[in-house]
């Protein structure tokens, strides 16, 4: 029996490597600005400018040997001209499209958890995880839950994900002042009565489902590739609330030089997207490495683009990484598109939302990451692993143009 | 376009019979090789999902949020 007992503790102390062998904290920041002046709640034209600022931290735990749980918490605080446009009467004097109102409803604040739980098999051939997601804005609340399914095979040299998510959301609407239950302003002027089309959305919510496939394979000792598809549903009130639509074949009416909206865009309570992309990365010498990705688009609202990028990580020193990025997008409009006042009030589904028009992008960045292996700059118990910074320029041949500073640091625990 | 796509599944199909050995995986598994998204590539990947029609197929969020502002 003693031997027994012997021989029990000694297969109980065979050592398995974690998953993770330490607990690790990114903290991450970021800041962007956009400015153009095709802002969809004036219908197509006005300010779009926007600002917005985010910080999530996402922390990895090791469970056991075979578990992790990510818990990535964040929020996003903006400053939008579409916000403070939806009424636009609530700032200063001049009432312009062309004008951010000063007024409480520019502004707001996103707040988001999503927690994951992974699990590894004894010999890591297989993964499975499970994750939430909520999400608050004043207008919008977002509910998700998914699940994923990896298999390693081929001496884990092909990989095959299966996952699934769904996302449950409801809009609290709102609507542009001009259209709301009451709304009386001596200032308007025009020829006629002001008589918008109207009708409020019976309908808030928006779900959308999501299920993807994606397979990697090692090609060679120095190139690797994947591929990626995801067939996504949406249904609801897929139109936004507050986006005005200005007809070709109703008068006009102001206040100052700010145009009254006809209606709030109508698009499809149903949305069919298809999007199938591939990574291919080249480890083109000690020095540099090459990471291509290519996405194909397709949906039943008539949109299709191509998206193409390019990065090559370039390794100054064992510490210090540079890697510039160039990124090209090109999109064809949706079929429910019109700018301002080309749009019939007898047409069934109409936007005058220039992200959905026809356009092309442009995105040029820089980032240089730093990285300690040894992690010997500490704060508190965790020791500092990655420092990245990053700059991306965004031209869209619409005017519009933005750009967004990234900082995100890694710490890992003993 | 087409030709260079299929080009790429015939490159994967006859090189996914070659199985490189863990001892020859130094380069594949280059932080930097990697085959997902940088971490702090996730802000840049928003913003897109709420500038332009498309989304999706590059391991990230396909649903969800607004998108509206």
């Amino acid at each position: 029996m003693m031997a027994g007992m012997g021989w029990s503790q000694q297969s109980n102390t065979s050592y398995k490597r974690r998953v993770l062998e330490a607990s690790e904290v990114d903290l991450l920041f970021s800041y962007y600005n956009q400015d153009g002046q095709n802002a969809a709640v004036t219908g197509g034209e006005g300010t779009e400018e926007l600002t917005d600022a985010t910080s999530s931290i996402v922390l990895r735990m090791p469970m056991n040997e075979d578990d992790i749980l990510t818990v990535d918490v964040g929020l996003s605080a903006y400053t939008s001209a579409s916000s403070s446009n939806v009424n636009p009467l609530d700032g200063g004097v001049d009432v312009s499209p062309f004008d951010a109102s000063s007024g409480e409803s520019r502004k707001d604040v996103l707040a988001y958890i999503n927690p994951t739980y992974e699990h590894s098999s004894d010999d890591r051939n297989t993964i499975w995880s499970a994750n939430g997601y909520f999400s608050s804005e004043y207008d919008y609340v977002s509910i998700g839950f998914g699940g994923s399914f990896t298999k390693l095979f081929n001496e884990k040299n092909t990989e095959i994900t299966l996952s699934g998510r769904v996302f449950l959301d409801k809009w609290n609407s709102q609507y542009p002042i001009e259209l709301r239950n009451g709304f009386f302003d001596d200032r308007i002027t025009g020829n006629g009565t002001y008589q918008p089309i109207f009708s409020e959305f019976e309908n808030e919510n928006r779900n959308s489902y999501s299920l993807s496939l994606s397979f990697s394979q090692i090609l060679t000792p120095k190139l690797q590739g994947a591929l990626f598809m995801d067939v996504v549903s949406q249904n609801g009130l897929l139109s936004t609330p507050f986006q005005r639509v200005y007809f070709s074949d109703f008068e006009d009416f102001f206040i100052d030089e700010f145009q009254l909206a006809d209606n709030v865009e109508q698009l499809p309570e149903s949305r069919f997207k298809l999007p199938v992309g591939g990574r291919l990365n080249y480890y083109l010498n000690d020095l540099v490495i090459l990471r291509s990705y290519y996405r194909f688009y397709w949906d039943d609202w008539g949109v299709q683009s191509h998206t193409a990028s390019l990065e090559a990580p370039i390794k100054l020193t064992d510490k210090f990484t540079l890697f510039p990025t160039y990124r090209y997008y090109t999109q064809t409009a949706a079929d429910y598109f019109y700018p301002k006042e080309e749009a019939l009030s007898t047409f069934e589904f109409y936007t005058s939302d220039y992200d959905l028009s026809d356009y092309d992008a442009h995105q040029y960045g820089m980032g240089v990451q730093y990285k300690d292996i040894f992690t010997s700059a500490r704060v508190l118990s965790f020791g500092l692993k990655t420092i990245n910074l990053r700059f991306s320029q965004y031209d869209r041949s619409d005017g519009l143009n933005a750009f967004i500073v990234t900082l995100g640091t890694t710490f890992v625990g003993n | 376009m087409q030709k260079l796509f299929w080009f790429i599944i015939l490159l994967i199909g006859l090189n996914s019979c070659v199985v490189v050995r863990e001892y020859d995986k130094v380069y594949v598994n280059d932080e930097e090789m990697q085959l997902s998204a940088r971490p702090c590539e996730r802000f840049e990947t928003n913003f897109h999902i709420y500038r332009e029609a498309s989304a999706g197929a590059n391991g990230g969020k396909t649903g969800g949020g607004c998108g509206c502002n």
